[in-house]
């Protein structure tokens, strides 16, 4: 009788099995490795645009992002600047464009030789069912903005 | 006498500081993660500069043409050689480009001209028929847009 209700030894440290933490952690660690990109570009897509496959591998740097829609809105570092014109060139477009260079190269005029940005170059981002035609006249307006080196934004299939 | 050895308890490996560290690790790669894998598919103006190149060697002037239905390779800049192929036609396009490359191993240039109607995804497929994985083939894109149609 007297040893039913004898109290248990407390013991005083408690030991917390952390085995399942920690293979749910490595597996967790993998998973992100593995999608690991070390561009240093960081590409919100707007909504409607579905990126073209390609077996390029080639990793995307810094600079401006241009992107435009299934309904040809262009969008300049995420913020609307219109709709395409039918055919021609868009002024708006083309106006944006050299603010945000004159913008780079303000910013570069400020850091190193290391640091500075390609005042020159432009990422393009296109719906995959967009017509040539569009990227084309994209590619103009940049063109005359100052941009002469287009780097086209795409999916990599496997 | 009698002497009672204690078994001692062996040692623990003290985890904390790892798993500090794994959890910082995982919050950066959490950060940074990007889950759509985005590439590119670079493209310059075309400029002008003096040719420094073999007079009698005939450049080859490798320029795509894509179209709805088929792709038109041709080579040549005096004597234009034409090759058509449909768009089921990949392996056979690839070797003929690895081919082109094999005769003229300092051409890293092609001209694309498109048509006005063909699609993006199909502008990228074929850019991607020249740009072979496992070998360097024909990295600079210059787009031909006086002649698009």
């Amino acid at each position: 009788m007297k040893k039913r209700f004898q109290r248990r030894k407390m013991s005083n440290d408690v030991d917390v099995d952390i085995t399942s933490l920690l293979d749910i952690l490595t597996i967790l660690l993998v998973f992100l490795l593995q999608s690991y990109n070390s561009s240093d570009l960081r590409l919100d897509l707007v909504k409607n645009i579905d990126l073209a496959d390609s077996k390029v591998r080639e990793i995307t740097k810094f600079a401006p992002v241009l992107q435009v829609t299934k309904e040809s809105e262009v969008f300049l570092n995420n913020k609307s600047i219109g709709r395409l014109p039918a055919s021609g060139s868009m002024d708006e477009l083309t106006v944006a464009l050299k603010n945000q260079r004159d913008l780079t190269a303000k910013d570069n005029a400020t850091k190193t030789a290391k640091q500075k940005h390609n005042e020159e170059l432009i990422n393009l981002v296109f719906d995959k069912d967009m017509d040539y035609e569009v990227v084309q006249r994209v590619m103009n307006d940049s063109a005359h903005a100052g941009y002469s080196q287009f780097k086209f934004i795409v999916k990599g299939n496997y | 006498m009698r002497t009672t050895h204690k078994m001692k308890k062996p040692e623990k490996i003290n985890l904390v500081p790892i798993l500090d560290a794994v959890f910082i690790f995982i919050f950066f790669l959490l950060m940074s993660a990007q889950f759509v894998d985005v590439y590119e598919i670079g493209s310059k103006l075309p400029m002008t500069k003096e040719a420094d190149r073999d007079e009698n060697k005939e450049p080859l002037n490798l320029t795509v043409e894509v179209k709805k239905d088929e792709i038109i390779i041709k080579t040549g800049l005096r004597t234009v050689k034409t090759k058509k192929f449909s768009w089921e036609d990949e392996a056979l396009i690839n070797s003929y480009l690895v081919d082109l490359k094999n005769k003229h191993q300092d051409e890293n240039t092609v001209i694309v001209r498109a048509d006005k109607k063909v699609s993006f995804q199909d502008l990228v497929k074929a850019i991607d028929l020249t740009q072979s994985e496992n070998e360097k083939l024909f990295e600079q894109i210059v787009f031909d847009n006086q002649g698009a149609k």
